[in-house]
């Protein structure tokens, strides 16, 4: 597989907004598929869309490529409100719903080129440029139908970058494939990223989505309950463990700092929630009243632990 | 997008096999009827001379166009349900649409290209039809006469043509509706096929009924194509009608079939537009 690989955007680096959905909202008779969503995906930002199984993102990707709508809300993609199928704004966006979905009869490079003449204005010397992009041009001439997992998937990567997109929305790109698999793909990601090209990474693989994406939203049950940089929602997880000399002073002094969420004993070690950055201080506070600190220890949550936590344990699968 | 349409249509199998079916049944049909001129009737020990009245080269086109009329429409039910119900089972719907320019050009440019493809099967197995024509002259020792092969038979043939086209449209079209209503060709395919065939038998106990009920069949599908292909100029009772047969006006039959086609085509466009595509 040919990669580019490229650094993650530095958010400093974030450009104008791509997709903004405000009050977004989809009803399917009593079931409120998405409820309320507000959203904002910049251009240079690789963006999580995270959630348990049925939780609205893949209603959500169909309502923002125009193939639902929305029982309320609006959907604003490269600076204009949009209303229903919007080829203006759907022809700078290439997207992979689900799972890539081809005519199992034709080739790879006939796929790619019944999208092509749909799009129109797409050269021949594209779709080779794009199959030689995501390693597929000595398979090219071969039935998709009987493509392995990986192939499909890079072979739908391919076809979101036919347009040159300035948003692609991938959609569970990962789903069944095997480690390897998921390693290309994961790769690839964020090669795909640059300064004019925004991405919707939709997915409930956490692990994926922590090693590429720059900002995150995780949806439950409809609604967004987090949206913020990756770092800032991992940061917000930080844990520092203490083991001291004299647990109930110690707890004392603690609860007695206001910037400190919470104390709590867990077998031999106090656990504190605490901001980012700020261990030394606790060190400072507890020793300066006389405390021994025999450890200190810094735990970062995984975004897997953030995930379990805000969603009450609804991991998805 | 029409070019899209094409590629997907032409470089499928189904297309190919389902073109190999009608002309085979041409040729089967001609064999077939050769057979029966030749085969002689216990009873009299004679010949069925009048069926090589049929057979031959002046009836070869339109014998040829009342197949078409029939088994073509079942094949094109087949292949405009398919078209479309196929998007859906293999999920290439989503994809599709958002490399569209809009819904309604997605399915017009669908139904164009099904359009060109079912004439151009209606043009191949014409000339099949034809040669068969030759076939069986030759086969059966009969004589080559071509003084029918003036311009005006050639206009009425073209004229058959395009009516035997236009009858063939209501089927497809449902077929077309039905895979979008149903979102899998099969409904497509269950229905017109089903409409085809019970149709007619349907019809036939309407008419015995009587009263009001024997006139129902006129505003249904079957009497109407026949009321339109007895203009082929067969005789009756080989694709000309039964002998006994009323069939409703020609202009009645145009304007019923003209409504079911537009009112399928309406229902195919209102619910595709209308309808989120999920799944």
């Amino acid at each position: 597989m040919t990669t580019n690989a490229a650094s993650p955007i530095s958010p400093g680096t974030l450009g104008d907004v791509v997709l903004r959905t405000i009050g977004l909202s989809k009803s399917f008779g009593k079931l409120e598929a998405v409820k309320n969503l507000n959203i904002e995906l910049r251009r240079g930002e690789v963006f999580g869309f995270l959630g348990p199984n049925g939780a609205g993102k893949s209603t959500t990707v169909g309502m923002i490529l125009g193939l639902i709508t929305p029982t309320a809300g609006s959907i604003e993609l490269f600076g204009v409100k949009q209303d229903g199928h919007h080829w203006a704004a759907l022809r700078r966006i290439g997207a992979i719903i689900e799972e890539p979905s081809f005519y199992p009869y034709l080739s790879g490079r006939d796929n790619l080129q019944v999208l092509a003449k749909s799009i129109g204005d797409i050269p021949e010397k594209k779709i080779t440029e794009v199959l030689d992009r995501v390693g597929l041009l000595d398979r090219a001439k071969d039935q998709y139908g009987h493509y392995s997992m990986g192939m499909k998937q890079r072979l739908g990567i391919a076809s979101t970058l036919l347009r040159d997109p300035e948003l692609i929305i991938l959609d569970e790109p990962t789903n069944g494939l095997d480690p390897a698999g998921t390693k290309e793909i994961r790769d690839l990601i964020p090669s795909l990223a640059h300064e004019s090209r925004a991405i919707l990474l939709c997915s409930h693989l956490l692990h994926e989505v922590e090693m590429v994406c720059s900002h995150v939203a995780i949806v439950k049950r409809g609604s967004v309950i987090a949206d913020a940089p990756i770092k800032e929602l991992l940061s917000q997880g930080n844990v520092l463990q203490v083991k001291v000399n004299n647990f109930d002073k110690a707890m004392a002094i603690l609860k007695n700092l206001t910037w400190i969420k919470s104390v709590k004993i867990e077998g031999d070690y106090l656990e504190v929630d605490l901001p980012p950055n700020r261990s030394a201080e606790v060190n400072q506070a507890l020793v300066e009243k006389g405390i021994m600190v025999s450890e200190l220890v810094n735990h970062t949550m995984s975004l897997e632990s953030v995930f379990l936590q805000l969603t009450g344990g609804a991991a998805g699968d | 997008m029409i070019g899209a349409e094409f590629l997907k249509l032409r470089k499928r199998q189904m297309t190919t096999v389902l073109l190999f079916i009608l002309i085979g049944i041409v040729v089967l049909v001609n064999f077939i009827l050769l057979a029966i001129s030749k085969a002689k009737l216990p009873t009299t020990g004679h010949a069925m001379g009048n069926i090589q009245n049929y057979l031959g080269l002046p009836v070869a086109i339109p014998f040829a166009l009342m197949l078409i009329s029939s088994f073509g429409s079942v094949l094109a039910i087949i292949l405009t349900a398919s078209s479309v119900g196929n998007e859906y089972n293999w999920k290439t719907l989503r994809t599709a649409l958002i490399s569209s320019e809009s819904r309604f050009k997605f399915l017009v440019s669908k139904l164009v290209s099904l359009a060109i493809l079912i004439l151009v099967g209606m043009l191949i197995a014409i000339i099949v039809g034809f040669i068969m024509g030759f076939i069986t002259t030759a086969l059966g020792g009969y004589k080559f006469d071509l003084s029918f092969a003036t311009g005006s038979y050639f206009w009425t043939q073209f004229l058959q043509f395009l009516r035997t086209f236009f009858v063939i449209i209501p089927f497809a079209l449902l077929g077309f509706m039905m895979a979008i209503f149903g979102r899998s060709a099969m409904p497509g395919i269950a229905t017109g096929i089903g409409v085809v065939f019970l149709e007619s038998i349907i019809t036939a106990f309407m008419s015995l009924a009587g009263g009001w009920i024997a006139k129902v069949p006129d505003y249904l599908l079957s009497a109407n194509v026949s009321a339109i292909t007895a203009l082929n100029g067969l005789p009756k009772g080989f694709g000309g009608g039964g002998q006994n047969e009323v069939f409703p006006s020609v202009t009645h039959a145009y304007v019923i079939l003209s409504v079911y086609a537009v009112a399928f085509l309406f229902l195919a466009f209102y619910l595709f537009k209308k309808r989120d595509v999920t799944g």
